[in-house]
Order: structure tokens, then C-alpha cells, then sequence
């Protein structure tokens, strides 16, 4: 993505930290409704890693957690904006 | 025999007054009990509003049950919610150890907290 000299980020090149391994997490619960509300965007869609700087790992768990809270209606589907 | 440990949420109509949706979830508890399944532990988060409507209601009865059981519950216990018409949604998932361990510290109370308003110290 950087590689190419013309790409509007290449200034700012800020390490993201993925929260889940400093906090050193085993499991991402579908459950745990407030840390995954903190990850998907106000139309209820998963942000994506460039975004959040989340690792790969963390994130599948987290995209299998968000899809099971939207199954048991934890989490909306399509939001609108007005929630 | 070989016993796993499942974790089952299941949201109950909201309309029904307290007694019946007791009944729903000692039905639920007497069924897996029957199938050689030891009780863990059930907690109910009474009703909440749902993110979206499901059959025509906005909020929902949730109960959240782990337990151990034998592998063959799996399909008896799938195929009992679905005739169940008062239960409108329901999951169930079996631990792995990754989760088990996520278990033992959630019965600890030492869950890792990933956002806390005071800075890390980590």
C-alpha cells in the first residue's frame, strides 16, 4: 500500500497498536457487547484492520463474535443512523 | 462418557407473563437434564430490546445456560427449539479450550479489560 510514493498516506505512517493482544485477550465474546460496539462503525458494519489496527487473529475471532451478537440481536444488522 | 462443555443462549417472547417464561426455561433445564447434561450455570438477563425486530417484537426474554454434556444434546436440543414457539432465537456453541480458558477467568473475574478509561499500565 506505501510502497507506491503517490498514496495520500504516505506522511503519516502511525504503528496502530491491536488492543486485544496488550490486553492480552484469550477470547472475544459475542457477549461482551460494549468492547464490540467499539469496533463496528454507526451503520453497524466491522471495521476493517487498517482502521482499527486490530492483528489478523483478533480480528476472525472478533468478525465470528460480531456476526453471533447480530444473530441474537445484540447487535444490528444495518443501523440507522438515527440509534 | 464423553462430556463437552456448550454454552446456549436462547431469547424468549417477551409477552408472556413471569410464570410462563419460567416454565419456557425449566422446560429447557428439565430437557437437558434428562440427556445426561450437568448444569453449570444459568443466568437470565431478563428482557432487553433487540437491535432489530424478530417476528414482530422489539425486545426479547434472554437466557444464557452453560453446562457439560454429552455430544448427542447437539441435535436433540436444536431440534427442541425449533418446535419451541416461544422461543424466538437461540445459539449454541460448544468450548473449545481457548474458550474454556476465557471461562475460568470470567468465574474469577479477571476478564483482561481491553478499554479502560485509566491509561494501561501494562
Amino acid at each position: 500500500m506505501l510502497k507506491n510514493p503517490a498514496h495520500p498516506k504516505k506522511g503519516n505512517l502511525k504503528e496502530k497498536e491491536c488492543k486485544f493482544s496488550r490486553a492480552g485477550v484469550v477470547y472475544i465474546d459475542y457477549k461482551d457487547v460494549d468492547t464490540l460496539e467499539r469496533f463496528i462503525n454507526d451503520q453497524g458494519k466491522i471495521l476493517p484492520r487498517r482502521v482499527t489496527g486490530t492483528s489478523a487473529k483478533y480480528q476472525r475471532q472478533l468478525a465470528l463474535a460480531v456476526k453471533r451478537a447480530r444473530h441474537l440481536g445484540l447487535l444490528p444488522f444495518v443501523a440507522e443512523n438515527l440509534r | 462418557m464423553k462430556t463437552n462443555f456448550y454454552e446456549v443462549t436462547f431469547i424468549i417472547n417477551p409477552v408472556l407473563e413471569e410464570d410462563q417464561v419460567k416454565e419456557v426455561k425449566e422446560g429447557f433445564e428439565s430437557f437437558i437434564k434428562e440427556r445426561g447434561a450437568e448444569i453449570d450455570e444459568v443466568d437470565e438477563w431478563g428482557i432487553k430490546r433487540l437491535a432489530y425486530e424478530i417476528d414482530g417484537k422489539n425486545s426479547g426474554y434472554y437466557v444464557n445456560a452453560y453446562f457439560h454434556a454429552p455430544g448427542a444434546i447437539v441435535s436433540d436440543l436444536e431440534r427442541y427449539f425449533k418446535l419451541q414457539e416461544n422461543i424466538l432465537r437461540n445459539i449454541v456453541l460448544k468450548y473449545d479450550n481457548k474458550m474454556l480458558k476465557h471461562r475460568e477467568l470470567q468465574k474469577k473475574g479477571k476478564l483482561p479489560v481491553i478499554f479502560s478509561e485509566t491509561p494501561e499500565v501494562e
